[in-house]
């Protein structure tokens, strides 16, 4: 197994008296996918929000490659190669399918970006291939406020696919996703990780995870809880009592 | 001497600021519509007592009508023009705007019909008398003074005890929570606007009897109650009645230090200051981004 | 007749550039600020100052008020970064009011209520030129770069920002930077617009600059349409040659023009929000509303 690209210790936050993260442990290798299992309030979004710097930490690292960004501001931890989607997906409502990914490719807001003609065609090439490689293509003139919900889901995917980053943060994005459209997900996923993305998944439906992932943190009250194979971690009653929700049981 | 008298002159502005500040954060706390037609409320309540009163009714009836007119107004507002764009989801913009739109046409409609410049009513409550050396108090300083406290009072029993109170500080905190009292979000929105249209209704009367109206006064109330309510906090009733009456003091106090037209901005170097330095306010619970 | 054209067209261009450039801030990157008229008026009163002062050149009569709006425009854009949606138009509503104040009261500077007058007519290198073609060619060419701009990445930044900040961010956007530069444009073009009306009137006071000035650049965006290239100038013509429309109907007795103008306005704006929010022009819809 490769050398993690991504390494968190002990991120802790708390809200007013809530801890909704303590001391979080995480290592994220490349060409893996760690699923962050948990129950609703776990801190699975919070974890994410921690390591983009959405959320500033009241403890702990995170190093990338070694290099701390803690700290940083979340465009800078997206310049550094981490990409992430959001549970409430924001996509650029009002722009077109294509422009939104666009603007993904872009490395640069600027009059000119970096690299001339054949950087720019590179762009338009990523464009186009992630469009079709999350079926968009047809509705590339579309807006986003437009799509149905599965397409919206595929767009908060294409843009990430674009962004060419090494390192994937992504907050339930098969939720609510019919078969055929998980499939689709499913392959996307396995072709990033074929390529050596090291991804992180939150995902509610075990059966997607059992299905991509290849390790599993399962987090609970702001804790991880456990930490392995899919089969063990799945296969554990207590944790399956806290997952569904029978505390007592569990204690 | 002269702060004294500044600083009593500030709490009767203040008084008046408070009232209307706290009907614009209700309304704004409970239906999320920033509310800028607030100052036509109070500029229409303070006319139509003007009118009431050289027409010689009796000032109760008078101060009745008044209080009628920015009420109806407030629900007119919300049912003609806030329900139609929130039902097509438009933008807080697009809300502000079109309050905007009824403001200035409330403005001229006011001064096509009112005439232009300063009007106000002359009652024996306004002449000051001496009360300390050199300090001059007018009886309607403790008449804005005590109808500001009661109508308070009278609020916070209604938010506290009353079922739509409660349900309406309940959605100041947290809209979801409206389910569960069983009452339509229309019905209590149109009460938020009521309630706070009418809280505007006292305060134009003082202003009618003190230092009298204008037809572009209405603006003026609408920027003052919107800074209160940013500086208060947003999401706090009690923080925009106190901010606006430091605001008020602020202004008048002031003028103890420089001229008049400065003065006037104060308020709104308070309200600028918060909006860098501390977007929340003083009793924000609600984060601005 | 045709001085009275010329006049109306050279109005038209400068309010061209008021709503075209305040476009870039409200349709782009929904920064929607109700400021605009103090970048108009601090670009006015530098160049009327340079024109007074120095030399009439209206070059360096409007690249020195774009500098100076343009780099004052940071008032504007600090409240852009700290807050969004009503919370930032109400820093700049503070902001109008206390620019007005300034204005009618740093009287050196401004001249005050009575204003600046005796602004010489404008030359270029020497040579006297008419406002109109001035103003035409400025018009054309802010209009050029917006286009540029607005295609471009940086355009595709803008609006990204205005739907979805965080996303932008997680894209790598520098989101402080891009809003502070729409600012920083946004409010040069107003500079110049000002030098250009400083040069056009001959005579500036504070009553140009004011809330209701705010108010009317951006009805002429919103009735136009945002989001847009043309829809802020075709605003602009429009509530331009209101007052002359009115001015035809017989009816209204001439004290009254001004009220039933502004009330004509008013009423348009609050009608077009609840039958046409994209305004005439757009289909395009505005930024979302606070996070
Ligand atoms: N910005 C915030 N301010 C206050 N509390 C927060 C904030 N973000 C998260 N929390 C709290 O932290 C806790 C963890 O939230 P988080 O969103 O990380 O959970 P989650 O595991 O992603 O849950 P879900 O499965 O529902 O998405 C919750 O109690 C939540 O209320
Ligand atoms: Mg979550």
């Amino acid at each position: 197994m490769s050398a993690p690209i991504l390494v968190c210790e002990g991120l802790s936050r708390s809200f007013g008296g809530v801890k909704a993260v303590a001391g979080v442990s995480l290592a994220l290798p490349a060409g893996q996918v760690t699923a962050l299992v948990g129950p609703n309030g776990a801190g699975k979004t919070t974890v994410f929000n921690l390591i983009t710097g959405n959320l500033r930490a009241d403890a702990g690292s995170a190093m990338l490659r070694g290099r701390s960004i803690m700290g940083l501001a979340p465009h800078k931890v997206a310049r550094m190669g981490v990409a992430r989607s959001f549970q409430d997906l924001r996509l650029f409502t009002h722009m077109s399918v294509r422009d939104n990914i666009r603007t993904a490719t872009e490395t640069s807001a600027w009059f000119w970006q970096p690299g001339g003609a054949t950087a720019r065609r590179a762009r338009e090439a990523a464009t186009e291939e992630a469009l079709a490689r999350t079926g968009l293509l047809e509705l590339a003139e579309a807006r986003a406020i437009d799509l149905a919900y599965a397409e919206r889901k595929f767009l908060s995917m294409a843009r990430i696919l674009a962004a060419r980053a090494e390192i994937w943060l992504l907050d339930e994005p098969a939720s609510g996703l019919d078969l055929a459209s998980r499939l689709r997900f499913g392959a996307l996923l396995k072709e990033a990780r074929r390529q050596g993305v090291a991804i992180c998944l939150i995902e509610h439906n075990l059966d997607v995870v059992t299905e991509l992932a290849d390790r599993i943190a399962f987090l609970d009250q702001g804790q991880v809880l456990a930490e392995g194979e899919p089969e063990a971690i799945l296969k554990d009653p207590k944790l399956a009592a806290i997952y569904f929700g029978d505390r007592g049981e569990a204690a | 001497m002269l702060f004294i008298q500044l600083l009593l002159q500030g709490l009767q502005v203040g008084a008046i600021y408070a009232l209307t500040a706290a009907g614009f954060a209700l309304i704004f706390g409970a239906t999320r519509v920033f509310h800028f037609a607030h100052g036509s409320s109070f500029a229409l309540a303070g006319y139509v007592f003007i009118f009431a009163m050289q027409a010689g009714w009796p000032w109760w009836l008078g101060g009745l009508a008044a209080t009628l007119a920015a009420t109806l107004f407030g629900i007119g507002v919300f049912w003609f023009v806030y329900r139609p764009i929130q039902r097509h989801e438009g933008s807080f913009f697009t809300v502000f705007v079109a309050a905007f739109g009824v403001g200035i046409v409330v403005q001229n409609l006011i001064g096509i019909f009112a005439g232009r410049g300063f009007a106000s009513v002359d009652t024996s409550l306004s002449r000051a008398v001496e009360v300390l050396p050199d300090v001059f108090l007018a009886q309607v300083f403790w008449v804005a003074i005590s109808v500001a406290c009661l109508l308070f009072a009278a609020l916070t029993l209604f938010l506290t005890r009353h079922n739509a109170g409660v349900a309406l500080r309940a959605l100041h905190q947290n809209p979801d929570l409206l389910r569960a009292y069983g009452l339509s979000s229309t019905r209590l929105s149109l009460l938020a606007f009521a309630l706070g249209s009418a809280l505007a209704a006292p305060a134009a009367m003082v202003t009618a009897m003190t230092s009298g109206m204008n037809e572009a006064i209405g603006h003026q109330v609408m920027l003052i109650s919107m800074a209160a309510t940013i500086v208060g906090g947003v999401g706090s009733l009690r923080g925009a009645a106190l901010a606006g009456l430091m605001l008020g003091v602020a202004e008048s106090v002031a003028l103890n230090f420089v001229d008049t037209q400065w003065a006037e901005a104060v308020s709104f170097l308070v309200l600028f200051a918060f909006i860098i330095f501390r977007p929340s306010g003083i009793f924000g619970i609600a984060q601005a981004r | 007749m045709i001085a009275y054209l010329t006049n109306l067209a050279a109005l038209a261009a400068i309010f061209g550039i008021l709503a075209a450039t305040l476009n870039v801030a409200v349709g782009y990157a929904g920064i929607f600020s109700v400021a605009h008229a103090v970048f108009f008026g601090l670009g006015a009163y530098a160049g009327a100052q340079i024109a007074l002062v120095l030399v009439p050149d209206a070059l360096v009569a409007m690249l020195v008020a774009g500098l100076v709006s343009g780099v004052l425009s940071l008032c504007l854009a600090l409240p852009a970064l700290r807050v969004r949606g009503e919370y930032f138009v109400a820093a700049s509503l503070g902001l109008q009011m206390m620019a007005t104040t300034l204005f009618s009261e740093w009287k050196t500077v401004t001249g005050g209520i009575g204003g600046l007058t005796g602004i010489p007519r404008p030359h270029i290198f020497g040579v006297e030129v008419g406002t109109l073609p001035l103003a035409l060619a400025a018009l054309g060419l802010i209009l050029l770069a917006t286009a540029a701009l607005m295609r471009g990445a940086f355009g595709r930044t803008l609006r990204s920002i205005r739907d979805a900040e965080s996303a932008a961010e997680a894209l790598g956007k520098n989101v402080a930077a891009a809003k502070a530069l729409a600012v920083a444009f946004a409010c040069a073009g107003a500079g110049v617009a000002g030098a250009l009306f400083a040069l056009h009137m001959q005579f500036v006071n504070v009553e140009s600059f004011n809330l209701d000035q705010s108010v009317l650049i951006m009805a002429m965006v919103i009735i136009g349409g945002t989001g847009t290239l043309l829809g802020p100038l075709v605003g602009a013509v429009i509530l331009l040659s209101l007052p002359a429309g009115l001015a035809f109907l017989p009816f209204i007795p001439a004290t009254e023009v001004g009220a039933v103008q502004q009330m004509v306005y008013g009423l348009a704006m609050t009608l077009l929000m609840i039958f046409r929010p994209a305004g005439l022009v757009g289909d395009l819809s505005r930024g979302k509303s606070t996070a």
